[in-house]
Order: structure tokens, then sequence, then C-alpha cells
């Protein structure tokens, strides 16, 4: 394997980490305030849907992040809503919810295009180069020689994290995920909490949707996603519940899936389907082995009820 | 001389359901004093004081702070309006530290990035005050429970309230922390805060208390100062007519002497070098323990150093090393069920956790882990008959409040739930109890109830393994006492020589001097 390969492999790999970063961003926000959202696949097949049909009117993919933004929230909102204030499970809500995106995002593209012999496409997302750093060598090929989605995500990851550990309202955010009766003694609102959590975290799954049609394909498909959505999960038990190491896990995700696209076509003797497997076998020995770098946010997957009474 | 009144609650009522919890309720606390409320369990005290603090909503009545009414809608409204709480079970989160807990929720300097360092500086200066030191790095989960306890007061403190309640202060405390604490509660309301102390006990309140306000079925029975009462006068407000103060054996005890000093030859448990668990995870080290027919040996603790492991590794539950003979068998590679055949009765602590199935009916639950025996079961199927002719034995034996035998077990109080344990512990004939924390979250009369039955049984020459973490009990019913501390025995006490500072010393884990 000569040396512009791993370098062309290298790039591939830190695209191929976007969607996993902001829906294990998403995934994560909402767990620090006990939500835990199973609606990945469908949240992210709508907004690559419907974030795509915003481009394509539009001819404009800004306005189709924006739309597929707007998408993930009512997700979000519509969440929270039956979680915190019908206090439904959380996981049959988020079951629900898959499925109301998986029909959802099929059902949009087919009223609005129709049936077509040739799919209806949008020209992808170019690269933006960064001046001066993408010309470091090897590095600046890798890293700053990229889109724009793979800028944002690293930036992101570094935001939240700031947000999450280094500001008072991450410090308020995350008692809700540790013991919500705690944070609502001191006069926390749980409830605005997980709002605002659901919705936020619902709009990154929804981005990491719409990256896929705006930057990889040019359209839009069903089952587009090819159950990233549902690897989120895994990714972000992987990555500990906490931003700087879900990148990581992003990371080496990623690696497995580029790997896997590698071997399929040049084959190489190591079935791709095993290789497919890798994401989540890695994910069982992490929560077997690593109890110790999980922290699963105490109160992740239960509803908070202040009047219910213990007894 | 008449001191200014701080906060006043006026004709509050509170219902769940059809349950009324607070009933007309009226409480006015002074400036500078501690206020006690005293009531046996389900008198409706924390209730009370959860609708003070904003986390139930009340049907009706109000609640006056300095003679204005104030509206509490929410812990953060009872907050700002000056008013804090130290709740039973610590609301507090493990894996944040110390300083974290104490300032979630006020205002922090956030640029640019989050700054506690004045934090810490106020909470050393107010542990230093009112005597509750603390390490503002420690982590949560790290703490013991007394200091658990301080990092509950200061975050009432950090805040400057007026009035702070106190729920239940005293569980899972050693005596010595008790102290510390009573007299921290003596410095706050010396610096002119008013404290609420709610608690069952009695002892308590008459030790740190200058007035005292007991309720009972959720209405106010009376409201004193402490000079002016005596104990009987309060123990006959918390259990009214439920209870006959005169022949109780919790208030009189000569009889008792007597009953308790009775103990047999027959060795009925002997336990030798008892590890339960293994590598980390050990939970009792090298335990020994002989227990004779008609004895009670007390196991005091502070909750969870060990008791709930040497309960389960006796019974099976849990792997162990070392032996456990019961009349001269090793019962100790026996599958539980077998175990229980030996006519060993198990009443265990978390009794809607381990002993209760809410949804099956009364009888069902009376032979729960006795159904494979005779007379319930004739190796083959269940003898309904028998069990409910015997349930309605039980059920009037035990005086179980219910409707039939029939209905359904979880529609039973907490008193009543007990009283299902031991009607069923005691159900066939018994050698060996192994009861843990029997009278946790019970009134008075039903205390009484469980003493009374155990104490028939121990006349009868069962042999009994009390395990709880009411010193008070265990003074009260055990022939010996041994304390547990981090799984290990620091020591052992024999009746007439009970000392609370002694067990308390145990209990922190420093080791009996021979």
């Amino acid at each position: 394997m000569d040396f512009e390969l791993i370098i062309g492999f290298a790039g591939l790999v830190f695209l191929a980490m976007v969607p996993y970063i902001f829906a294990g961003l998403g995934t994560m926000l909402a767990g620090q305030t006990g939500l835990f959202i199973v609606a990945q696949e469908g949240i992210m097949l709508t907004g690559a849907s419907i974030g795509f049909l915003g481009a394509y009117w539009t001819d404009n993919l800004f306005v189709g992040v924006l739309t597929a933004i707007v998408a993930g929230g009512l997700f979000g909102l519509a969440f929270a809503f039956f979680t915190t204030t019908l206090n439904m499970n959380q996981f049959v809500t988020g079951l629900a919810l898959f499925f109301v995106g998986l029909a959802l995002s099929t059902l949009i593209f087919k009223l609005a295009i129709g049936v077509t012999l040739t799919p209806p496409l949008v020209p992808t997302l170019d690269k933006l180069p960064i001046p001066l750093l993408s010309q470091i060598p090897v590095v600046g090929d890798i890293l700053f020689n990229q889109n724009i989605f793979v800028y944002l995500s690293l930036l992101l990851s570094g935001a939240l994290y700031y947000f999450l550990y280094r500001t008072s309202y991450g410090l308020e955010l995350r008692s809700i995920g540790e013991n919500p009766k705690a944070a609502d003694s001191l006069g926390i609102n749980v409830k605005r909490g997980r709002y605002f959590a659901a919705i936020g975290g619902a709009m990154l799954i929804s981005m990491a949707g719409v990256f896929l049609p705006l930057v990889y394909t040019g359209t839009f498909t069903e089952g587009i996603t090819q159950g990233r959505g549902w690897l989120a999960i895994a990714l972000t038990f992987f990555g500990g519940w906490r931003p700087h190491t879900i990148f990581i896990g992003a990371l080496f995700f990623a690696a497995v899936d580029v790997f896997a696209l590698r071997a399929q076509v040049f084959g190489g003797g190591i079935p791709h389907q095993f290789l497919l497997t890798m994401p989540y076998i890695a994910t069982l020995l992490i929560m077997v082995f690593g109890s110790r770098w999980v922290r699963v946010p105490t109160f992740l997957g239960q509803n908070y009820d202040r009047e219910k009474r213990s007894v | 001389m008449p001191k200014d009144i701080v906060l006043e609650m006026q004709n509050v009522s509170k219902r769940f359901g059809s349950v009324i919890a607070l009933d007309d309720v009226n409480l006015s606390i002074q400036k500078g004093e501690v206020h006690g409320l005293l009531g046996g369990n389900g008198a409706g005290k924390t209730t009370l004081m959860n609708v003070l603090y904003g986390l139930y909503q009340s049907d009706a009545g109000q609640v006056r702070l300095g003679g204005e009414p104030i509206s509490v809608h929410s812990p953060k409204d009872a907050i700002n309006s000056g008013i804090g709480m130290v709740h039973q079970r610590f609301l507090q989160i493990n894996r944040f530290t110390v300083t974290e807990n104490i300032v979630l929720g006020t205002d922090l300097q956030n640029w640019p990035r989050l700054n506690l360092d004045t934090a810490k500086e106020k909470i050393n200066e107010l542990g230093e005050r009112f005597g509750l030191p603390v390490d503002p790095d420690a982590i949560l989960s790290d703490l013991p429970m007394g200091v658990r306890q301080r990092v509950e007061i200061l975050k009432a403190l950090y805040r400057g309230v007026q009035v702070l309640v106190l729920d239940e202060p005293t569980t899972n405390l050693t005596p010595q922390e008790v102290d510390a604490l009573f007299e921290s509660l003596r410095v706050m309301v010396d610096d002119g805060l008013s404290v609420i102390f709610i608690t069952h006990k009695l002892r308590e309140v008459l030790e740190v208390c200058d007035r005292i306000t007991v309720l009972r079925h959720g209405k106010n029975v009376l409201t004193m100062e402490r000079e002016d009462a005596s104990e009987e006068a309060f123990v006959t407000a918390m259990v009214g007519s439920d209870l006959d103060v005169e022949s109780s054996i919790i208030f009189s005890s000569e009889q008792l002497e007597k009953t308790i000093g009775d103990v047999g030859q027959d060795t009925i448990l002997e336990v030798a070098d008892l590890t339960v668990g293994e590598g980390e995870l050990v939970g009792v080290k090298s335990c020994s323990l002989t227990l004779h027919a008609g004895e009670i040996l007390g196991v005091a603790g502070v909750s969870g150093n060990g008791q709930l492991e040497l309960i389960e590794g006796i019974l099976g539950l849990r792997p162990v090393h070392g032996s456990v003979l019961m009349q001269g068998t090793d019962v100790s590679t026996l599958e539980t069920h077998e175990i229980l055949k030996n006519s060993v009765a198990y009443v265990p602590e978390d009794r809607w956790q381990d002993g209760f199935l809410p949804t099956a009916n009364v009888a069902q639950n009376l032979i729960l882990g006795l159904h494979r025996q005779a007379p319930y079961s004739d190796g083959r199927l269940l003898q309904r008959h028998t069990i409910l002719d015997r349930s309605n034995q039980l059920i009037e034996e035990f005086n179980i409040k219910t409707p039939g035998a029939q209905d359904t077990a979880g529609n039973l109080s907490g008193g009543n739930i007990q009283r299902v344990m031991l009607a069923r512990a005691f159900s066939l004939p018994v050698d060996l109890l192994l009861i843990h924390n029997p009278t946790r979250g019970l009134d008075i009369p039903s205390m009484e109830f469980v003493y009374k039955k155990i104490l028939e049984r121990k006349q009868e020459g069962m042999a009994t393994l009390l395990i709880s973490e009411n010193l008070d009990e265990l003074f009260l019913l055990s022939n010996r006492i041994m304390v547990l501390c981090n799984g290990e025995q620091m020591g052992e006490l024999q009746r007439g020589s009970y000392d609370k500072y002694a067990v308390g010393r145990m209990m922190s884990g420093v080791r009996q001097s021979e």
C-alpha cells in the first residue's frame, strides 16, 4: 500500500466520521439529561429526505441543512412531550418515532418528487480547503482539505465539551441526568432541561442524516442511512457518553466503515460483512471491560415525576 | 417573652387520591429555635414539609413567611424565600464533587470557564463557622454518611436560608455524629436561623428541640415547649389510643429483662470464618458467630457495611467461603430452598424488593417460599383450600388489615405488609429467624407488635439474628450485640454493658479494645 493511498484513506475516514459524530453527540446531549433516544435511524432518514428536498427546491445546500434541523427539532419536541409531559416510556416512544421517521422519509419524498427515471440531484458539497493550514504536508491534506461539515463536527465536539463540563449550564444539565430529584430540589427546571436537550439532540441527529445526500450521494434514496442511526447508539456507549471520547469512537467506527467498503472493492480475503460487525463487537467489549470508562448517566431512560410517591 | 414568628403554615390540607395525608394542619416556627416535628410513620410529617418546600402542592391552606403570605410552587420558590430542606434520602449527585453539589443551581461565574474558587472559599468558611468541615473537592460517593449530611446542610446554608428543614437527619449516623450534628444545630439557631427537625425518635426531640409539634394521622395533636411536657405526654400524643403505653414493652422494661435473659443451651447456628463475595466485592470478611436456642444476637452497623451480605451468605443467596452449621449440619453448599426447609425463616430488609409480590393476593404472599412444602403443596399441586384456611387464620392472628385473603396484596399499608412478612415467617415452626431492619418505616404500635411476636417465639426457643440500624431496637431486644464495619467484626457487647458511644466507635471502624 503506498503513501498516497493511506492519506486518501485517512481523509475518507474523517469524512465518514461526520454523521457518526453528529448523531453520537445528539444522542449524548439528550442522554446527559436522562433521555434515551432510540429513534436516531428514523430522525436521520427524515432529516435526509426533507433536507434534501429543501436543498433541491431552493438550489441552496444551506437551506437544506436548515430544513433538516427544523425537522429534527420537531422530532425532539415530540419525544420530549411524550416522555416528559405525558410520562410515556422512553424506549417505546423512541421506537414509535423511529417508525414514523422511516415511513415519513419515503412518503414525503414520493409525494414531492414522484417516481422518476433519473433521480433528482443536487450538486454535492465541495471541499473547503483552509488557507495555509491545508498546505501542511500530510496533516493538511487529511484534516484541512475537507468540506465544511468536517470542520463543523470537530468544532461542535469541542463546543459541547466546553458547554457541558466548563459552564454552570452544563453542570445543571448533567445533574438532571444524574439525579433529577436532586436537581429539582435545587430549583433546576427538569422539564425545561429535558426539552432543551431533546430538541437540541434531535437537531444534531437530523444533521447527521442530511449530510448523507448533500455530501455523499447528491440524492435521497430509501434507507440511505444504512443503519448508521442504530450504530450511533452503540457509538454513544462506546464513547462513554462524553463528547471528546465520542469523537474518538466516531473515528474508529468511520475507519471500520471505510475499510469495509475498501475490502468490498479490493477483496482481501475478509468478508466485508464481518468487518461491518466490528463496531458492534467493539461496543460490547467496551461495555464488558470498560465499565469505568463508560459513564452512563445514572437516570438514563427514566422519567421523572415530582409528585410520585416512592414506597 | 414571645419570640418573632418566622414561618407559619395555616390550615394546610393535602390528599393523594383517596388518602388524606394532611388534614387542616397548622405549624408556626419562631426565630432562633429548633422546632421538633414528631410523629409516627404516615403521620404526615414529610408530606407537610414537602408542601412547604414546593415539592407537593397543597389542596388548601397557606404559608406565611415573616407575616407575608408566600406561594411556593417549586423548590426554587422555597429557596428564594429562604427555606432550605435536607431530605431523609439525600438528594445528591454521587459523581459530582462536594462543591459542585453545593453550588448547583446557583448563579456562577461562567466566563472564561466555570469558576468555583470563590464558592470553595465560602464553603470552607461556612464549614468552620458552623462546625461542618468538608473537603470541597471530594467526590460525593467516596464520603461516609455523616459527611454527606454535612454537605446537605451546607447546601442550604450556602443559599442563605432562614428556615432549615431536616427530615429524619439522624438515620444512618453513629451516635458521635448525631452529637456533632446537634452541636452544629445549636450554633445555627444562636446565629438566628430556625430549624425544623422531623423525626419519629422521641429521645432526639427531647434532647435538641426547644418546642415540639406532634402530628398523628395527618392532624395536629399538640404543640408544646420542651420544658412543659413529659416524655409520656408526647408518647401518648404520638400513638393516641392505638397503644397502651403503660404495658408497652418499648416503654416499660422490667418484664422484658426477664424474658430476654432466658437463653437455652442448644447451638442453632454456628458460622465460622465466613467470607462473602470475592475480590473487590467482598462484603463480609472472616465472620464468626454462634447463636443458641432462645437467643437474640443483634448486629449493629451503618447501612451497607456487610449486613445484607452476611444474611444472604448464611441463606445461600451469595457464594461464600467458610462454614455455616445449622444444628450441626453444614449448609454452606446447599441451595437456598433447601436451607429454608430446615425451619429457617427470613424477613428481608427491603420488603418491596425482596419479600413481597404486590400484584399477587394476600394468601399467595403468605405462603411465598413455603409453597413447595406440606401442607401447602402435596408435591405436585398447591392445596388451595388448605392455603386459604391457613391464610385466614394468619390474617386473624397477626391482625392484618385486608378485605380478604384473595385481595391484592399491593393494597396493604407498610405496617400490614410487615405483618404479612412476619406471619409468613412464623406460619410454620421456626428454629432460626434472620430478620433485617424489622421495624423500619413502622409506627410505634406496629413496632410493638413486631417485638412481641419475636419475643413470643424466642420464649419457645427460636434463635434470632437481628440486624438493625436502629440502636434503640438492638439495645431493647438483643442478648448480645456485634458490630460490623466494612464487612469486618469490630467487637461484641453483652447485655448490661451496652453503651451507644462504644457501639458508635465500632460502627465508624474503631476496633473494640480488649
